[in-house]
């Protein structure tokens, strides 16, 4: 759809799921800008936080979570879960579409999810086109 | 605590359309409780129109400002400043916190972003409830606690109708009938005798139906 | 009650004849003779006619209009006044027009809640309940005031009728409430209808010996069904209903082409249990935008012709 545009990501990942070396697994080829956020645990993806990262441009945001069951603070990723739910709706309501906005359980360290995660929403974006309120 | 709920993003988009720097007031107390209007609330209402607005093509200046509680004069003071920096207040206190607004900041204009709904209480971590109509002759005594007037989708004073099913209401079978509940906690008190009590017409004079109220203290006026 | 039974309705439930009532809705329109040729359908068969009052919340002609209606052709009418749409003054002046039209019994109910009909934004009224309406009814007749205690010329004088269904929850409190509406007034009871005949003799036992079935003439409401799935339906959608689980496999259990005939034959045989139940001085048949009906049942039920 769009014309050729290198995509700014913001990642917001617990510190749990990944350590130091995110951007490495995930940047190994030039195909985005990434930009991390590293939490305590991910169920501080507040709204206004994950709000913040689209009106400072990024074009998509990705949040990683450990799997359910095994949130180290036991239901931080449930809520995690459930504010990205309520700002996917906020951005349909915008008119930016939710799908800009995305949270993959990932076991600590699991590589391969993690980098398909960050494939799906390249995809994604190819068919979505930046970010229109940039 | 008073509940309401956030209007849609569209129908405040409408709102706002004719203004080029509004101020979006938020109020500390019911409505942040109820995750409509709250520090918070403002900050994600301010941001996600920002972002609206930008993919729209429209130029705005929205500024943010939360004080104590909109209904006393002495807090909305405080927002003074805010107010005279922009064309319009989008507040999302309940409906008396934006009229407390329209009193004071007579030459601008303020508009509700919040649809005030009801009083009630949290019955459990997100879940809101009504609970009390404000009819202003508070029998509460009699039914053991739990009110007909607001929780019974007729007001039935003497008993049930007959469309109470598994307890439930008539009108949606998620909604608790309130008689049923009566029923069950007069059964509890040992206070089944009220049932067989004539309760007669209401009053409806002291409700919203006599007009606005007004209650004044003249113990506390100098 | 004391003195001259005031409708014929109430002189032949006084006489201890077993009473014929059957339902009727008027139109959704202003046509007169919809209701005149449901009247005429009925003609003969009951003893009075209910007139339904914005039934389910579907706006409807009035009930006084049609009951008037009804009176022209030489019929009793029973006049449905629910509490949902109108408040105390538009009730009692209600009430006032209806008897000097010659209507001489009300059925006081608070009415299905409007969010079931054909405007459920309207706001409703329930000024006050079906207790309240009874106790007005009563108070207008007995001591010729209104409710704010103004002494009326000319009251008027209705026979009070009010609903009871011993099918809807909780099932123990049903008769506290048949005693507190004998006790705001009503003269009659007319049930919603009646396909758990065991749960329904359970509560005439328990009005029996509240002493209730000595202060009030109980009528047994009957519905003849057409099929399984109107059985089903009925049970699962409609408020207060019970059909019970074999009723509905015996209706299940014949060809669809015989379905009908083996709603009557249930309607019959309720019928025919109905009379036979110390405290129940009538029947009241509900076969609506079905009355043609009606005349088949009572001939059926050996219960023609009418006193």
């Amino acid at each position: 759809m769009a014309e050729h545009f290198k995509p700014k990501i913001t990642l917001f990942h617990c510190i749990n799921t990944f350590g130091d070396a995110a951007e490495i697994y995930l940047t190994g080829k030039d195909n985005c800008e990434l930009k991390t956020v590293k939490m305590p645990c991910s169920s501080m993806v507040k709204d206004i936080f994950l709000l913040r990262a689209f009106e400072a441009g990024a074009d998509g945001v990705i949040v990683l979570v450990c799997p359910e069951g095994q949130c180290r603070y036991i239901e931080g990723n449930i809520r995690a879960k459930k504010r990205v739910a309520w700002v996917q709706n906020l951005l349909d309501e915008i008119g930016l579409d939710g799908r800009r906005l995305s949270l993959t359980n990932m076991a600590a360290g699991d590589k391969s999810t993690a980098i398909q995660a960050m494939d799906d929403v390249l995809k994604n974006l190819a068919e979505m086109g930046p970010n229109p309120a940039v | 605590m008073i509940v309401g709920e956030q209007k849609s993003i569209s129908e405040i988009k409408g709102i706002i359309a004719p203004y080029k720097k509004i101020l979006i007031m938020g109020c500390g107390t019911c409505v942040k409780t109820c995750f409509a209007g709250g520090e918070d609330e403002v900050a994600v209402l301010a941001s996600a129109l920002r972002l609206a607005c930008k993919k729209d093509g429209k130029k705005i200046d929205i500024e943010e400002f939360t004080v104590e509680r909109q209904c006393e004069d002495e807090f909305i003071q405080e927002g003074a400043p805010a107010v005279s920096r922009n064309d319009g207040v989008l507040s999302l206190a309940c409906g008396a916190g934006v009229q407390a607004l329209a009193r004071r900041f007579v030459k601008t204009p303020v508009f509700p972003g919040v649809n005030t709904t009801f009083i009630g209480v949290l019955e459990k971590q997100g879940v809101f409830t009504e609970e009390c109509a404000g009819c202003g002759d508070c029998k509460l005594a009699v039914f053991g606690g739990i009110c007909p007037v607001t929780r019974c989708a007729k007001k039935l004073l003497n008993g049930p109708c007959g469309g109470s099913q598994n307890g439930k209401c008539e009108i949606n079978p998620e909604t608790d009938c309130a008689w049923q509940m009566i029923i069950e906690r007069l059964r509890i008190l040992g206070q089944m005798n009220n049932l067989r009590v004539y309760i007669p017409p209401k009053n409806w004079r002291t409700s919203l139906s006599g007009g606005p109220r007004k209650m004044v203290r003249e113990d506390h006026m100098i | 009650m004391k003195g001259k039974p005031i409708s014929r309705l109430q002189e032949i439930l006084a006489r201890g004849e077993f009473a014929v009532t059957a339902e009727c809705g008027p139109p959704r329109g202003a046509n007169p003779e919809v209701i005149r040729k449901k009247g005429q359908v009925l003609n003969g068969y009951v003893d009075a006619v209910n007139v339904t009052d914005n039934q389910t919340a579907i706006v409807r002609m009035s009930s006084i209009a049609a009951c008037a209606h009804l009176l022209q052709m030489g019929m009793e009418p029973v006049m449905q006044m629910v509490t949902r749409d109108r408040n105390r003054i538009a009730l009692q002046s209600d009430i006032m027009g209806a008897y000097s039209l010659g209507i001489r019994n009300i059925l006081c109910l608070s009415g299905d809640h409007q969010s079931f009909g054909s405007q459920p934004d309207a706001l409703n009224v329930f000024d006050i309940d079906s207790m309240n309406l009874i106790r007005t009814v009563q108070t207008m007749r007995d001591e010729g005031k209104d409710m704010s205690g103004f002494d009326l010329n000319d009251p008027p004088r209705m026979f009070i009728g009010a609903a009871a269904n011993p099918f809807a929850d909780p099932f123990d409190y049903r008769v506290i409430r048949l005693a507190k509406k004998i006790d705001a007034g009503a003269d009659f009871i007319q049930t919603q209808c009646i396909y758990n005949m065991d749960r329904f003799k359970e509560w005439m036992r328990m009005a029996r010996e509240e002493g209730l079935t000595e202060k009030v003439h109980i009528l047994g409401g009957v519905t003849p069904l057409k099929s399984a799935g109107m059985a089903k339906f009925m049970n699962n959608k409609v408020a207060g209903m019970d059909v019970p689980e074999a009723l509905i496999k015996r209706m299940a259990g014949v060809p669809k082409e015989k379905a009908v005939e083996e709603g009557l034959k249930i309607c019959l045989e309720t019928i025919a249990e109905l009379r036979e139940i110390n405290g129940v001085h009538g029947v009241h048949i509900m076969a609506i935008e079905w009355e043609d009906i009606v005349g088949e049942i009572v001939e059926s039920a050996g219960l023609t012709p009418r006193p």
